[in-house]
């Protein structure tokens, strides 16, 4: 019996049992405070106060940049929606093209054609049923 | 010598080598703890694959089958909007996708990629109204194939259920929805905290745009305030384990690369699931089509994680309940959000479970 407890000791163990009850208690502790309803108000005083600093230094900027002649957040967004309208009409450009493909035989949005396994696999149970 | 004597001594060699092998992990914390620092991050979800569409920043990838014959219908894995898709891919032993691909399955998956400043007008609409089906429709062109298997992650199961809702007539055949929240009213902390007399989430959107990461990422850590520092805890002892700290990169990895939420979606995520639960109360209208996830009645399977922190058992428990699918099942296994799907306890728990459902409604 001392055998058994000497080849199972551990000298740290007490210790990493300790720090999971510790996490787990310490955890539970701090989501029963932020569950509370001042918490969810402080919570959201501190997002309004980002938000307007945000804002502040978005519109600052802007007129910033306005000023020395540079392309503002939102000149670049719009350059953004801009090539993403571009993309899409070369997506279906592309897809455009390949339909004479697919005319010879290709499937619509099929891939490169490789060499695909055939589509025959059974689960085990019907496999071992079969036999 | 007595009996007493020789337990007597092994009892001291016994403590001798463990404190020996405590003292050897120490030296090799020190060492590891090093070369910790100086190397660079894993690269992550190398399996091979092709990506059969691109429509901004969306990527269909379809995986290299590995298996020699494989199962007749295809399976679609989509993830949540706010987090990298290569969760589900994370290394090799590691991967969700690669375990499939070795048990014979086709698999394909939607990557949403990282929403530009533009995409913040995009809706929970356009995901299962235009570019779901749009992928879908490619997949099945791909395979040739009549129908489909969607597994979806997280919010990517919401996306799946709302698809699903939305195309009662197929292609779907079969729906895993893993940690997917449905009933909104049960997740707990994170309802609290966007409690709408306090939580303005049209100024949120309306200043921001996209939601940042670093917003949504404090928001999942706050969920286990003191869960960062106890990690680099375990991470220190565990320093001198090559596993453990493999392991460790991958996690915080995907974690510290969290994705922005595009704006519009955030906001009728926030009014209409997480504040009216309209999902679970059968009155979202999306595209001015009611979604009733009752209505559904492919062959479905929840499985949920019994110590989720972020979508907590009772938000995610009614999924079978509600749906009239006459095959219907949950499985609720041990483990937390995210080792459900990815790591070593995954492959033992989560992995055959899905081997074993998928199999017999794949051929």
């Amino acid at each position: 019996m001392a055998d058994q407890r000497n080849s199972t000791f551990d000298p740290l163990a007490s210790w990493r049992n300790w720090l999971s009850d510790a996490e787990t208690r310490w955890n539970s502790f701090f989501n029963q405070m932020m569950g509370t309803d001042q918490f969810s108000r402080a919570m959201s005083g501190f997002t309004e106060l980002f938000l307007n600093v945000q804002k502040s230094m978005t519109e600052a900027m802007g007129q910033y940049f306005s000023a020395l002649n540079l392309p503002t957040r939102t000149d670049v967004i719009s350059q953004g929606e801009r090539l993403s309208k571009i993309e899409e009409r070369l997506t279906s450009i592309e897809a455009s093209l390949a339909r004479p493909a697919r005319a010879g035989g290709a499937p619509e949005g099929a891939s490169i054609p490789v060499q695909r396994p055939p589509r025959t696999k059974q689960p085990q149970s019907k496999r071992e049923g079969s036999r | 010598m007595s009996s007493a004597a020789a337990s007597a001594e092994t009892a001291d060699s016994s403590i001798a080598s463990r404190v020996r092998a405590e003292i050897e992990r120490a030296i090799q914390r020190n060492i590891k703890g090093l070369q910790y620092l100086t190397s660079s991050p894993p690269t992550l979800g190398l399996t091979p694959k092709d990506v059969i569409y691109s429509r901004g920043t969306l990527k269909l990838y379809h995986y290299r089958p590995i298996a020699g014959e494989v199962y007749r219908v295809p399976v679609l894995l989509t993830m949540s909007l706010v987090s990298k898709a290569y969760i589900l891919d994370l290394a090799p032993g590691q991967s969700v996708v690669e375990f499939l691909l070795k048990q014979g399955f086709d698999v394909y998956m939607i990557d949403w990629g990282i929403p530009r400043p533009e995409d913040s007008r995009l809706r929970l609409e356009d995901y299962v109204l235009d570019f779901m089906p749009d992928c879908i429709r490619r997949i099945l062109a791909d395979s040739g194939e009549p129908d489909i298997s969607i597994i979806g992650y997280c919010m990517g199961g919401v996306l799946a259920l709302l698809y699903a809702a939305l195309h009662l007539d197929g292609p779907l055949r079969n729906l895993i929805c893993l940690t997917t929240p449905v009933n909104y009213d049960g997740m707990g902390l994170m309802r609290r905290w966007s409690d709408r007399r306090y939580f303005d989430v049209d100024r949120i959107v309306d200043t921001l745009g996209n939601v940042p990461p670093e917003m949504l990422s404090a928001s999942f850590e706050m969920l286990r305030p003191v869960g960062r520092v106890v990690t680099q805890i375990r991470l220190w002892d565990n320093m001198w384990n090559d596993e453990f700290v493999k392991s460790y990169r991958m996690f915080d990895r995907w974690a510290a690369d969290q994705i922005p939420f595009p704006g519009e979606c955030f906001r009728q995520t926030t009014k209409e699931l997480m504040w009216e639960n309209k999902l679970y109360k059968k009155e979202l209208v999306l595209g001015g089509r009611l979604v009733d996830i009752s209505k559904i009645r492919v062959s479905l399977l929840a499985v949920m994680a019994e110590h989720d922190h972020i979508v907590p058992h009772e938000a995610a428990k009614d999924l079978v309940g509600i749906v009239s699918s006459p095959d219907k099942s949950e499985i609720v296994l041990k483990g937390g959000h995210v080792s459900l799907v990815a790591g070593p306890n995954a492959s033992r728990r989560l992995w055959p479970e899905l081997d074993r459902w998928l199999s017999e409604r794949s051929t």
